[in-house]
């Protein structure tokens, strides 16, 4: 499926042949997909006159940044943006940084905590791109999704330079609305198709007050990186509750205390999955976290900017878990694996040991709602992995699931996993049957309409479910995409 | 183990993009968060472990396609490893050790790169990795009075390897080893003219078969002597002797300990047979040699099956080579006993450190790429504000030095032996 010579030629003009590759070889390595070729643009000029030529070729083409997953068409053009790697600026002051999409999550955070300062490590890792929209750890202290992004600069899909926010209308980062124009609308959506159609080429990253230290000091060797000295002001725990309700009434207190950096619904194996090497430690520590929990549970990272700030947290803190009946896991307060839970969390986000250390795979239900109508949900969802577990086709957590306020609120994020081997058919058959009728219960008995959905089912279901939404987007879509460039109606990943 | 063997690790690649990166946690700014060369040179994915892992399940089911992006992908690789210790941090996979099989069945399939063919025909010909250029192997340790240990017992034996042995500019590394371990007493001997090539850089370069002639050739004679230890200020050859020559069942501790001249120099400056007394004034970085840090982890012998489930776990369970099982502390520890040398780190260090550029035969086959890497370690040495870099490597030493010629670099490059003979 290589570029016939004319085309090729005129990619490579734009951005050297170099940084072309149409060898139909090569593209497995890509996600296995056949595309038509690679492009690596270095700037938005480049991506600008590439996209360009995608619309005069008629080819759809898709971006990624590091490229961790998404869904792509044979024949496609994928733009690689591994080129535009930079920082543009760290604005102390006005608590922002604009990045390009190769600029990693661990990279934006390490120059962060230098100047005390912090970013919203997504829930994909901290190898991902910095501008990614998403969730993750630190979201009860760090704002979360769209919310993140302030000004903008995006190619569209017939290849303008769209600058939104302040940044098109006075040459600054500090404010994705007004006065330029405010687009937030395009690029914000949380139902599918999830984000924007085009390339994003920089954004502005809102930044949060950092109070740890400037770096961890951190020894041993990998997979076991332990800290040297626990910091002072900071504490890391998880605390299990008799009941879901008792868990729940803890959170909310926690959130409207504003007191957490960090607050984790991590289920007992996700605990193991991370504070482990390797996978038969990780089922020993699952089994042994098991019998310790006295129920469901979270994690909790509170940080001091002073003794006082952290001393009235702590109390804070240990006065809501007693109110609760809330236990502290014993595992966890052993300072080695505090440490490594706290490093763990707040530097990486901890994706990799926890969904694909088992099986290579995992399929995933993620929602951003109400959390206690959230977890209700979640609870059968996790009852109907049981089956699934005791086949011996996903690995067992015991039918766990998690999620956490976002910004101290009662809103927030609950995802529920099945982690299994990429090399089992039945297993993959399985887990999507399951996936689609735990999307469908949460349609059916209204606690909210997926945010990954195949396309027939945003037509038929979920959008009639949200006010008929697709209608719209279908006619913004076709507004922006007039030669149908934009592959998948737009839906487009940033990791 | 074949490539086959490897599909099921090679299916676990979930492109998280971490093989390219340093483990997260280390990562301590924008600057030198990258690990792998090869991504950071040239771009596209599939100079990445994760893009050629993913090349290799497709070449095992559809067949392999040797197009020239195909096999500029196998061959800008340093095989340095440090992909598989950063993937290594999360999953349970093997990540080099298929790599290295892909190199393997494209040469087995007749697509040698043509430099490396030259190479290795050169060593099967002369015992040499290097050109002889009419010297000899022993000519460097002319009028030492150093023993032959063709002809006298001794418990320790010096391999020099090639480069020390036929590059002018290495001759006094081999010098200055034989000066201490002299001045520490120990019974030592060299093969002089017989000592021949450790074959380890064939493997790298896909050689599969010739490595182990000429591994063959290297054993006999180094046990024709009855040393007990094989002490090397190579770490390219230390790396051969310990871990490759174990892995194919050539060679075990009980018959032959092999050493790297820093874990000697350690030792002996703990018992007090070394010392030091000269001060030197000088601020050091430390460079890594890949094949001594995490690529010298000692071969972890291991069989079993798949258990059948929902997890990539074995029967008996699989203990993975992670990198930490390097040699890191002994080169360090022999730096802090020098008196005037402080020694201050880089961003990038143990079994995270930064390729110097030389493995894999990317010396011989992309010299232009060899010495980018190079570059990019001198740089972050810079960072460091020390005066000198040092390392434990020839391989390294040459191409750094190579590097810091052209770019009118201020820093000092030495080997750690030559620091130590200067302090004695």
């Amino acid at each position: 499926m290589a570029l016939s010579k004319e085309r090729f030629q005129a990619f490579a003009d734009v951005v050297g042949e170099e940084n072309i590759c149409d060898d139909p070889t090569m593209m497995a390595a890509y996600f296995r997909t056949d595309f038509a070729a690679v492009i690596m643009p270095k700037d938005p000029s480049e991506v600008q006159a590439v996209v360009r030529l995608c619309n005069k070729f008629q080819l759809k083409f898709r971006p990624i940044c590091t490229g961790w997953t998404g869904t792509f068409q044979p024949g496609s053009i994928l733009l690689d943006l591994r080129r535009m790697n930079q920082i543009i600026e760290i604005n102390e002051k006005n608590m922002y940084a604009v990045v390009e999409p190769y600029v990693t999550s661990a990279q934006l955070q390490a120059e962060l905590f230098k100047r005390g300062l912090n970013t919203n490590m997504k829930g994909a890792g901290a190898q991902c791109s910095a501008m990614l929209r998403g969730h993750g750890h630190l979201d009860q202290s760090c704002g979360a999704d769209d919310r993140n992004h302030l000004a903008v600069e995006w190619v569209t899909p017939t290849g303008e330079l769209v600058k939104m926010g302040s940044w098109g209308a006075v040459g600054e980062w500090f404010c994705g609305d007004g006065p330029g124009p405010s687009l937030r609308s395009l690029v914000s959506s949380v139902v599918p198709p999830s984000t924007t159609p085009g390339v994003f080429t920089k954004v502005a990253m809102k930044l949060y007050h950092w109070p740890g230290p400037d770096k961890y000091a951190l020894e041993g060797h990998s997979p076991r990186y332990t800290l040297r000295e626990f910091p002072s002001n900071m504490m890391a725990r998880y605390y299990s509750f008799p009941t879901l309700e008792k868990m729940w009434q803890a959170e909310i207190a926690i959130g409207e205390a504003e007191i957490a950096l960090e607050l984790m619904g991590f289920n007992a194996a996700m605990v193991a999955a991370n504070i482990t090497t390797c996978n038969e430690e990780e089922m020993a520590m699952f089994e042994r976290l098991s019998k310790e929990v006295q129920g469901p549970g979270f994690f909790v990272i509170i940080a001091g900017d002073s003794p006082e700030d952290f001393a009235y947290k702590k109390k804070v803190l240990e006065t809501i878990i007693a109110e609760n009946d809330g236990q502290s896991l014993k595992t966890v307060e052993d300072p080695e694996l505090e440490g490594i839970l706290l490093t763990q969390c707040t530097r990486i986000s901890a994706s990799v040991r926890e969904t694909f250390r088992p099986g290579g795979c995992f399929k995933s239900i993620p929602i951003m709602g109400q959390r206690d109508l959230t977890i209700r949900w979640a609870i059968g969802a996790g009852q109907a992995k049981l089956p699934l577990i005791e086949k011996g086709l996903i690995a067992d957590d015991g039918g766990g699931f998690f999620g956490w306020g976002v910004e101290h609120g009662h809103l927030g994020k609950t995802e529920i996993f099945c982690k299994f081997s990429a090399l089992n058919p039945v297993a993959w058959e399985e887990v999507t049957k399951w996936h689609r009728e735990q999307s469908q219960r949460a349609l059916e008995e209204k606690y909210f309409a997926l945010t990954m959905a195949p396309e027939e089912e945003i037509e038929t279901k979920i959008g009639p479910a949200l006010s008929n939404y697709h209608v719209w987007w279908n006619k913004v879509l076709e507004a922006l995409d007039p030669n149908g460039v934009v592959p998948d109606k737009g839906m487009s990943w940033l990791l | 183990m074949a490539l086959e063997d490897y599909a099921g690790d090679m299916n676990m690649c979930c492109r998280c993009s971490a093989c390219k990166f340093i483990p997260l946690q280390m990562v301590k700014g924008f600057k030198h968060a990258n690990v792998c060369p090869s991504i950071s040179r040239y771009n596209f994915h599939f100079f990445s472990a994760g893009g050629r892992l993913n090349l290799g399940v497709a070449g095992l089911e559809k067949g392999f396609n040797y197009t020239p992006w195909y096999l500029s992908s196998l061959y800008n690789c340093q095989q340095c490893g440090a992909c598989d210790v950063s993937c290594k941090y999360g999953m349970d996979m093997e990540v080099l050790l298929p790599i290295q099989e892909l190199r393997i069945k494209a040469v087995e399939d007749g697509h040698a790169h043509p430099a490396l063919a030259k190479v290795v025909e050169r060593m099967a010909k002369t015992g040499s990795m290097v050109p002889m250029e009419g010297a000899g192997r022993g000519d460097w340790a002319q009028g030492l009075g150093l023993k032959d240990a063709n002809q006298e017992k001794v418990e320790v034996l010096y391999h020099v390897g090639c480069l020390t042995s036929f590059d002018e500019g290495f001759r006094q590394l081999a010098q200055a080893t034989a000066q201490i371990l002299t001045a520490a007493g120990v019974d030592f001997g060299i093969l002089g003219q017989a000592e021949t090539c450790c074959g380890g850089r064939a493997y790298e370069m896909g050689h599969k078969q010739d490595f182990l002639t000429q591994a063959q050739k290297s054993l006999e004679q180094i046990k024709a002597t009855g040393a007990k230890t094989l002490v090397t200020s190579c770490a390219e050859c230390y790396q051969a002797y310990k871990v490759l020559y174990d892995r194919f069942g050539l060679r075990d501790d009980h018959e032959l300990k092999v050493l790297h001249i820093t874990e000697l120099m350690a030792d002996l400056l703990s018992q007090g047979k070394l010392q030091p007394k000269k001060t030197l004034d000088l601020c050091v970085t430390y460079h890594d040699p890949c094949h001594l840090g995490r690529l010298g982890e000692p071969w972890i012998h291991w069989q079993g099956k798949k258990v059948p489930g929902d997890r990539f776990i074995f029967d008996p369970p699989k203990p993975y080579r992670r990198g930490g099982g390097g040699v890191y502390e002994p080169p360090r520890q022999v730096l802090h006993s020098l008196p005037g040398v402080v020694l201050t780190e880089m961003d990038r260090i143990k079994e995270y450190a930064w390729c110097a550029g030389s493995c894999g035969g990317v010396i011989d086959s992309n010299p232009e790429f060899a010495q980018w890497t190079a570059e990019q370690r001198l740089e972050e040495a810079k960072c460091t504000g020390a005066d000198a870099i040092v390392s434990a490597s020839p391989w390294a030493e040459k191409l750094l030095k190579t590097a810091a010629g052209n770019g009118q670099c201020h820093l000092g490059i030495y080997d750690v032996v030559e620091l130590v003979a200067q302090a004695i």
